[in-house]
């Protein structure tokens, strides 16, 4: 296994590097001068050029980018343009906030998808079956900042029972105050505020996953072991939930760990409509600020936890069926 | 381990888990210090003691000589106080320096209040007025508005209470920018950031946390020169969307919002009579730029025109919903220089297709689109993706520009990109604004003079050049005033810019909550005289 | 190549039977599908509209008249109302589906024609093309494409064939991964070597022999895709790296209509329902193609 996971590191730098390279080239083919941006309309032309200068920006472009990879090998990610904060500050304050979000959207994705995929599996072709897979792929029709602006009418505006926006104590501090007072406003106040965007985030991967558990739970309902169980008498929920389902398990975690992936791609878009503070709304705005060493260093964090989300799945893999031990 | 184990373990701590939930109580914490806006509508008892704000971005830096954006700027209201303050009218007023006199046109003696200490308990003095100058106008440090300090030729302590500024040249419009904020020298000196991050200063509220893109918490400063604010905690809530921020007023997580709003959002929260609504003539105006240098736009005949054919009054009636109103020239309702009598280019199609006519401009190939010399009647018109109205007016132009035979494409894209593309001259026509007009200077002086540094249009008029710069060398305000009424008339006349709206400031907040005087630059330093009842 | 073997598990289409495609048993097939029936009425329906739009339509979908702006749905005549210029908006979604569809489509088959070309070479030639290829791939999964995206409208300016551009460039990373999965199973069959033995030259081989066999994967991914391309349209029109008007598609009707959803909210719930029914339509269609494949598969 370890050396596995080594083999697995080294094969993800040229990949980084790649990203790296490519994000650079594409953030400086954006039309549009940081300095600018920064210094706003009422700037003379001397204080541009001397910003410019300061920030590199009139370096040649290979120069640039050889800075730069000099820089990440030395694990500087730079400074913000306009926060004037160590980049690896912002993304160590905004990543918590969003790996927060994204779990609790997985776990609502999954509070979904098992049941929806377990009956249209057991009852196939039933009108069940039909509406488990109708239901969990309007969720995926929809698009996301859509369904998040219309949750926040009916549930917050109109209803009035959740927060509209924003987050409340990290889960985990809410977590551990809660206990420490034996207060629940603590862990409700969080979670309060989490449960729209997690939400909104969850039902995108909750049709893929109801997919899959299907798919797999049928393949598995059908193997030999089911039938024999069924027939020395074993019925109904446990042979389900004992033999079919750990079984149907393995592809499962595979799209699990695929989805979180997607889940932080669709934090982007989540973030900015509840005004989450994590690291896709971080990212947004630099993009349209044109802050190059913000972005460049979000992107290649998100390419990391990618890259780490994928090693857990292999391992997890191995773990589940260890059958298929690899090399 | 087996399978059955580990479900049993994941069983039995899962009941564990929900005994203890059911063991714990649910209260809201007599002091909130979690900050967070839940839907706490049910504090009964005492009125809360703390207000909180929705703002649309957060601060970029919250050292207020390096901040640019409004977000910067409501945090530095209420973190710093100026050496002066501008009244609702934009008068100076006394801030730190109690008086201060002009002995000649070139030097001003600032006399500093002497009972003021920074929020890290220093005394605030004159070395501190000295050294936020000096860094201001040091090239090395970047200040985004050094241009507006520039006329400072430099600051000297006369004692501890006493500063002079000594002028290059006489400046009028100088006054109206002390407002910024005085910065200690003991920290600032040691140039490590700690400013733009923890701002220390002598203001009536002192910055506690700042959660990036989320919150900004402030707490009373009880030994504030001006008196303790009544109330103790202030939270600056950041939420981009416009809809979000006023539905987060409206569900009671927020108390008050204010520009920039949408416009249909504001019809509906007035009907409401939860909330009150402020709305005032605001610092800024949105206008059209029209490329002098642009070869069928050169044609002052065209531009006149053109001009002709934008409705300000649908616009503002119908797209801003009467937020902001129909605009008339580069001098704001709300400054002492206004001149009523220029009265702009009405909506008059009949009268802009004579003029295209004059211009030699007429549909001769019946395609609807008019032609000159075979070549097409084609202009661009731009503006930048962030503001949906400002989108939604050049939509709606240019439904009333090709109506009319001008062939009109538009071009939308992030500020960045379009700013660029502003002050490199690439534009036919862009729909922009001005904000922050204390002083006529700052509408005339970079956008109209030949040499101007925001003359994006290239716009070039001797009598007007002569005209803003006696205005602003002279300091009789009448007399100013008739100069930047002259210029008006003519960069109105001649189209420079085709000024679209007077941009209206409105605040919105719940009826609990008391106290707050609004400023026509949306200022929240009304703030600390106003509090929540029940 | 740990990756693509998960991609594979996530894709379970299989391959399909040697020679070739035989339509007449798919349309056997098609008919036994619910899921295909309905998510293909569905994209009937839009395509019908896209097609017929000027006859369906009630009004100019272009005629600004702004003393009828904001009317609620069945007012003066306005099946769904109007819009914030007074504009049909029964009749901007109706010819919203053309630009909706042909953003969809054209950028399916850019990515298509991409992911395929890819594909097939890093799958038939193997070595260190295959390996390059699939590196680049790995760089497109290794973050949201989404942002990729933006940065690619931001860099090519707004308008309706930079953003067909841009969500083709992002999503071709799944045609190259399913073809090239589909190569490697069949490239060592007999008939494949045969072909070659005989003389055929790689073009021949690749577009006449082994194509072929891809075809059902590939219409299933482009089904999803074509889902995908419209949300994902719709979510750029939101960040505001859309299309440029007059042009509207759903997705920029949608996003706009939504600064409007409290007073006006057929703004943009029928927008949104339109992109909802469409995209529905498509993911049945999708799904339902590829369990008719697999089955078809296990069935042999």
């Amino acid at each position: 296994m370890a050396t596995f996971i080594v083999k697995r590191f080294f094969q993800f730098i040229p990949v980084l590097l790649g990203i790296s390279i490519l994000v650079f080239f594409l953030l400086h083919l954006i039309p549009g001068d940081p300095a600018l941006t920064l210094l706003g309309q009422d700037a003379t032309k001397e204080d541009l050029e001397r910003l410019r200068n300061v920030l590199g920006l009139n370096e040649p472009l290979y120069i640039q980018l050889m800075v730069f990879l000099k820089n990440l090998f030395q694990g500087d990610l730079g400074i913000s343009i306009f926060q004037d904060t160590p980049v690896i500050t912002l993304i160590s304050t905004h990543l918590p906030a969003t790996l927060e979000l994204a779990v609790v959207a997985m776990i609502i994705a999954l509070l979904i998808a098992i049941p929806l995929g377990i009956i249209s599996a057991v009852k196939q072709f039933s009108w069940l079956d039909y509406g488990s897979m109708f239901f969990a792929q309007i969720g995926v029709s929809m698009p996301v900042f859509w369904m998040g602006l219309l949750l926040i009418i009916g549930f917050s505006v109109n209803l009035n029972i959740l927060p509209s926006f924003g987050r409340g104590e990290p889960l985990l501090d809410a977590f551990v105050q809660t206990i420490q007072t034996g207060n629940l406003f603590y862990l409700v106040d969080s979670l309060q505020h989490i449960i729209l965007p997690a939400f909104t985030l969850g039902v995108m991967s909750a049709a893929l996953i109801t997919r899959m558990v299907r798919s797999a739970m049928l393949e598995v309902l059908k193997e030999d072991y089911i039938r024999t169980a069924e027939a020395k008498g074993v019925r109904g929920i446990v042979v389900i939930m004992k033999h079919a389902f750990r079984n149907a398990l393995i592809p499962v975690v595979t799209i699990v760990g695929l989805q979180f992936g997607n889940l932080l791609g669709g934090a982007i878009v989540t973030e900015t409509v509840f005004a989450w503070p994590g690291i896709g709304r971080l990212v947004i705005t630099a993009i349209s600020q044109r802050d190059f060493p913000v972005v460049q260093g979000c992107v290649l964090m998100i390419a990391l936890i990618f890259a780490l989300i994928n090693l857990i799945v292999d391992i997890l893999y191995a773990i589940i069926n260890p059958k298929i031990q690899q090399g | 381990m087996n399978k059955k184990s580990w479900f049993s373990i994941l069983f039995v701590m899962m009941f564990i888990f929900s005994a203890f939930l059911a063991g714990c109580s649910y209260e809201k914490p007599a002091s909130n210090n979690t900050g967070s806006a839940g839907s706490d509508d049910g504090d009964a008892g005492a009125a809360r003691d703390e207000i909180k704000v929705g703002l649309d971005v957060d601060a970029g830096t919250m050292d207020p000589r390096l901040s640019k954006d409004t977000s910067a700027k409501r945090v530095s209201e209420l973190v710093y106080d100026g050496l002066i303050r501008l009244s609702a009218n934009l008068e100076p007023e006394p801030g730190l320096a109690e008086k201060w006199e002009s002995p000649d046109p070139t030097t001003w003696v600032f006399t500093l209040r002497e009972d003021v200490t920074f929020h890290d308990g220093e005394p605030f003095t004159a070395e501190d007025v000295k050294y936020t100058f000096d860094s201001l106008i040091d090239p090395d440090f970047q200040a985004p508005y050094a241009s507006l300090y520039e006329p400072i030729k430099s600051v000297e302590v006369v004692d501890d209470y006493q500063v002079k500024f000594t002028l290059k040249e006489p400046s009028a419009p100088l006054l109206s920018y002390l407002d910024i904020g005085i910065v200690p020298k003991h920290i600032g000196e040691k140039n490590d950031n700690t400013l733009s991050n923890n701002p220390i200063g002598t203001g009536p509220y002192k910055m506690v946390k700042w959660d990036k893109n989320s919150k900004i918490s402030f707490e009373a400063n009880d030994k504030y020169w001006g008196g303790s604010p009544k109330t103790n905690k202030l939270t600056y809530f950041i939420i981009p969307d416009n809809s979000t921020r006023v539905a987060s007023l409206e569900s009671g997580d927020i108390d008050i919002v204010h520009s920039p709003l949408s416009p249909q959002d504001i019809k509906r929260i007035k009907e409401n009579d939860q909330f009150e609504v402020i709305e005032t003539e605001g610092l800024g105006f949105t206008y059209l730029n029209f490329n002098q240098k642009h070869p069928i736009l050169s044609d002052l005949k065209v531009r006149q025109a053109i001009a002709h054919l934008v409705n300000k009054e649908i616009i503002s009636s119908d797209i801003y919903q009467g937020m902001d109103t129909p605009g008339k020239s580069p001098l704001i309702p709300a400054s002492w220089a206004y001149d009523e009598s220029i009265s702009g280019f009405s909506y008059d199609p009949a009268k802009a297709a004579a003029l295209f006519k004059e211009a030699g401009w007429e549909d001769s190939d019946g395609d609807s689109i008019l032609d000159k010399d075979g070549e097409k009647l084609k202009i661009t018109l731009s503006t930048h993706s962030e503001d949906p109205n400002r989108m939604q007016a050049v939509e709606y132009l240019q439904n009333e520009f090709t109506k009319n035979g001008v062939e009109t494409e538009v071009k939308t894209s992030e500020w960045p990109t379009f700013s660029t593309g502003l002050t490199e001259g690439n534009f036919d026509i862009a729909l922009v604004g001005w904000l922050n007009l204390v002083d006529p200077d700052r509408s005339f002086y970079n956008p109209f003079h030949t040499n101007g540094g925001s003359n994006y249009g290239k716009y070039s008029n001797a009598t007007v050049d002569e005209l803003i710069e006696k205005g602003r060398t002279t300091l009789e305000q009448a007399e100013r005033k008739s100069f930047y009424q002259e210029a008006a008339k003519i960069v109105t006349e001649e189209v420079a810019y085709d000024v679209l709206l007077y941009q209206g400031y409105i605040a919105m907040y719940n009826k609990n909550l008391k106290g707050f005087t609004e400023h026509p630059a949306g200022s929240f330093y009304g703030l600390k005289d106003a509090e929540i009842t029940n | 190549m740990e990756l693509s073997k998960q991609y594979q598990t996530e894709n379970q289409t299989g391959t399909l039977p040697k020679k070739g495609f035989d339509f007449k048993d798919f349309f056997q097939l098609i008919t036994q599908s619910k899921s295909v029936l309905i998510g293909g009425a569905f994209v009937l329906v839009v395509v019908i509209c896209a097609i017929f739009a000027p006859v369906i339509s009630t009004h100019d979908p272009y005629e600004m008249n702004m003393s009828e702006r904001l009317l609620t749905p069945m007012e003066d005549g306005h099946i769904l109302g109007t819009d914030q210029y007074g504009r049909d908006l029964f009749s901007r979604i109706i010819y919203g589906a053309r630009v909706s569809l042909e953003v969809g489509l054209v950028s399916v088959v850019l990515a298509m024609v991409i992911g395929v070309t890819l594909g097939l070479v890093s799958g038939y030639y193997g070595g260190w093309v295959d390996t390059l290829i699939m590196r680049v791939v790995d760089i497109f999964l290794s973050f949201p494409v989404l942002l990729l995206a933006i940065a690619l409208v931001a860099a090519l300016g707004p308008g309706i064939e930079n953003v067909i551009l841009a969500l083709g460039f992002v999503y071709w990373t799944n045609y190259a991964r399913i073809v090239r999965a589909n190569v490697l199973a069949i490239k060592e069959e007999e008939y494949i070597q045969a072909a070659k033995t005989i003389g055929s030259n790689d073009f021949r081989i690749i577009f006449l022999n082994i194509l072929p066999n891809c075809l059902a994967p590939i219409v299933v991914v482009a089904t999803l895709g074509l889902g995908t391309a419209i949300v994902s349209e719709a979510t750029l029109s939101f960040l505001g790296l859309g299309i440029q008007p007059p042009e509207s598609s759903w997705g920029w009707t949608l996003a706009f209509g939504m600064k409007f959803i409290r007073e006006a909210p057929h703004l943009s719930v029928y927008p949104g329902l339109a992109i909802m029914f469409t995209v529905l339509g498509f993911n049945l269609l999708g799904d339902g193609i590829r369990d008719l494949t697999d089955s078809k598969l296990k069935r042999n």
